[in-house]
């Protein structure tokens, strides 16, 4: 497939390792990527803030630059901006142009998951990851049955990466409360996130994994600077990293 | 707190109090977290859970669609029942209304059950104003009354009081031994008061979980009877409803009846649900329907659907800033998501909107499917729209948007930024990064951006 990467100005500027990963599984996999310029923020500092008019502009300059890439999909490894990419695209263009791009969205997992399933993989990872199921992936996205649902549950990230040989899969408890990120929550609520983000970056230390592993870098943020001043000792890494690892 | 000249604190503000004791936070995030875990025993015993959870959601959307239609009915088939139906545009006339009806049969002691309206309206300082006692009867309720505080939780409001906390609130208000917490003495010593008082009181009031349109009846949901032993001593009940709380028939409460404890506190069902639909004979029985902004609510389409709510807790028992901030620091009588959903508007720190990651478990947990982050997402844009941002946000958001809209821009402030965190020591910079750097470390810059490196190794495109 050809296959447009969308990469979130967070991973752009602060996390390009998760941007490279994200490239070298897709050509592994044999799809041809390109990464269409002009690429901006989604507007969702603003957006989460009730700020619509300030999100406009770079919402819609993202927007044009997918806007007649001639490709299958437009794919992100960042759930949470993919989410605000996809509602802040029909807020403010409902084009049928702008509705092409809307429908060419998706998150990695979701891709990898949905799409174009990964036949095989070619190297064992021997490590215990805790998975950081993080809020907008399972909650927008349905990346997994969040766990106040009941009945029939599924979980998308878990069966992408338990096809890997050696990889050992746990969750920290609770499985899937939030992380406390929240964007400028950090900021505007700086205790409260931190006691959150402490909470957990400790729930993912105890489980004994080695790797906190998730599909939203903005999170793996959040938890990189919490375990590093709690001085615990696991590190973060983004999905796509450790599915790099194994092809 | 605060006199009445001074703007309360914003809720980040009482958090960050909230937050200095650590083991406390902890304490109180488990106590409401193991509530959050009984209701997920208890509702995964439920196969059809989730679409008990649709129809209650259909119910009560469908309810609200036709409310004028079952108001009425609710009121005729009330009237037709002995019932005296009044009606209250807002909390000043609710007030007024018990007022009357308690002087006119010259009230001096009035027992409540439970009711987050009656807390709404501020009943109590009303009604004591005017020479009536009130004694709240619900446990947790009189420990705060006792306390002189307000609820922290719409279920469980005492949540926020440890047993040694109550038992030197009791030793000094009802006589208890100095120094006892064990919770079956202190319970005993409760029940023991109260029912003195149930027993002294010259009248009864209740709030209602639901008025059932078709036989002009309501529906009170207590764990301790209070409310039942309130109603039946008296000649004069009273049972104060939001205009939100009809729904069409028994099959409909059937439902609701199903999830509403479950969700709440993990119960099967409330201990006691119990349906009054007649004054005891000789006596009277008084509805007070109240508007108090609902209908207001309702012309907003999003905001509508908060009043879908059917007061469980389970999104204050989910929430991860709830039980981390405590229920006092919402600067409205009911916190939590749905104190957001429905109360951000009362507050004068226009900050409670932003006590919210938008994570959404609370929309999940809901047994009425109250879309609780897009309530909350709107109700930021509402104050967006007023221009009434906390924070700051309304001078930096529109510099945030303009730099986040230029390329060259972004990319020129990142480079800055990742070379300073690259080549200047983090103890230097921690001044300058906030509340970020105050509680993490700052990130680990790398080197240069993804879109430089994709254009070293993948060439034009």
């Amino acid at each position: 497939m050809k296959i447009a990467l969308f990469i979130p100005c967070l991973v752009n500027q602060m996390m390009p390792d998760v941007g490279i990963a994200t490239l070298e599984v897709l050509e592994k996999l044999g799809h041809q990527v390109i990464l269409p310029e002009g690429q901006t923020c989604c507007g969702q500092p603003m957006t989460n803030s009730g700020c619509f008019d300030e999100a406009k502009n770079t919402t819609l300059k993202l927007l044009n630059a997918f806007k007649h890439v001639e490709c299958d999909a437009i794919v992100c490894p960042a759930a949470s901006c993919l989410v605000a990419a996809k509602e802040n695209f029909h807020k403010f263009d409902n084009s049928p142009s702008a509705q092409i791009v809307i429908d060419k969205l998706y998150e990695l997992t979701e891709f990898l998951h949905d799409i174009a399933p990964i036949k095989q993989f070619n190297h064992p990872v021997p490590s215990k990851v805790s998975l950081q199921m993080s809020c907008h992936g399972i909650r927008m996205l349905s990346l997994a049955t969040p766990s106040e649902s009941m009945g029939r549950q599924f979980n998308k990230v878990e069966a992408v990466l338990s096809a890997i040989d050696a990889l050992e899969i746990v969750y920290p408890d609770p499985r899937d409360e939030c992380c406390g990120f929240g964007g400028t929550f950090a900021v505007d609520e700086g205790a409260v996130s931190a006691k959150m983000g402490k909470d957990k970056a400790q729930a993912h230390a105890a489980t004994g994994a080695e790797y906190v592993v998730g599909f939203d870098p903005s999170c793996l943020l959040h938890l990189d600077g919490m375990i590093r001043r709690q001085q615990l000792p696991i590190t973060t890494r983004h999905i796509a990293q450790i599915l790099n690892s194994a092809l | 707190m605060s006199s009445a000249q001074t703007k309360p604190a914003t809720h980040a503000h009482k958090a960050e109090i909230f937050c200095r004791d650590e083991q406390r936070v902890n304490w109180h995030s488990k106590a409401l977290w193991t509530l959050r875990e009984k209701r997920d025993r208890a509702a995964s015993q439920v196969p059809e859970w989730e679409t008990l959870r649709k129809l209650g959601s259909h119910i009560k959307q469908h309810s609200l669609s036709h409310l004028a239609d079952y108001l009425t009915e609710f009121e005729s088939n009330c009237i037709a029942n002995g019932i005296q139906v009044h009606w209250a545009k807002d909390a000043q006339e609710h007030n007024q209304i018990t007022h009357n009806i308690l002087a006119k049969h010259q009230v001096k002691k009035l027992v409540k059950s439970k009711s987050m309206l009656t807390e709404e309206c501020h009943l109590n300082p009303y009604l004591e104003q005017r020479g009536i006692e009130v004694i709240d009867t619900d446990l947790g309720e009189r420990i705060i009354q006792l306390a002189g505080q307000a609820p922290s939780h719409i279920v469980v409001p005492a949540i926020h009081l440890k047993k040694q906390e109550v038992g030197d609130l009791f030793h000094e208000k009802i006589g208890t031994q100095a120094g006892a917490s064990d919770p079956t003495y202190l319970t005993r010593a409760a029940r023991a008061h109260l029912r003195e008082q149930f027993l002294s009181a010259d009248a009864a009031m209740t709030g209602v979980n639901m008025a059932i349109a078709d036989q002009g009846g309501i529906i009170v949901c207590t764990n301790e009877g209070n409310a039942d032993m309130g109603v039946n001593l008296p000649s004069l009940q009273l049972h104060s409803m939001g205009i939100d709380k009809v729904i069409p028939n028994m099959d409909s409460a059937a439902v609701l009846l199903r999830t509403l404890a479950r969700n709440a506190t993990g119960q099967l069902i409330t201990t006691y649900s119990s349906c009054y639909k007649a004054p005891k004979p000789g006596g009277e029985m008084h509805v007070i329907i109240v508007d108090n902004g609902r209908s207001e609510m309702l012309k907003d389409k999003i905001l509508a659907k908060s009043l879908k709510c059917i007061r469980c807790g389970g999104c204050l028992n989910t929430c991860p800033v709830y039980r981390r901030s405590g229920g006092h620091s919402y600067n409205y009588t009911i916190p939590g998501p749905i104190g957001i959903a429905v109360g951000a508007q009362h507050d004068e720190t226009h900050s409670s909107a932003w006590a919210c990651t938008l994570c959404g478990s609370c929309s999940f947990v809901c047994p009425t499917k109250v879309p609780l982050d897009k309530i909350i997402a709107h109700q930021r844009y509402l104050k967006a729209q007023a221009q009434t941002l906390p924070y700051g946000k309304r001078h930096y958001m529109p510099l945030v948007g303009k730099l986040m809209a230029n390329k060259t821009a972004t990319n020129c402030a990142m480079t800055v930024a990742r070379t300073s965190l690259n080549i200047l020591p983090h103890r230097l910079l921690k001044p300058f990064s906030g509340a970020w750097g105050q509680h993490r470390e700052l990130p680990q810059a790398p080197k240069a951006s993804f879109d430089t490196w994709f254009k070293h190794n993948r060439g034009q495109k």
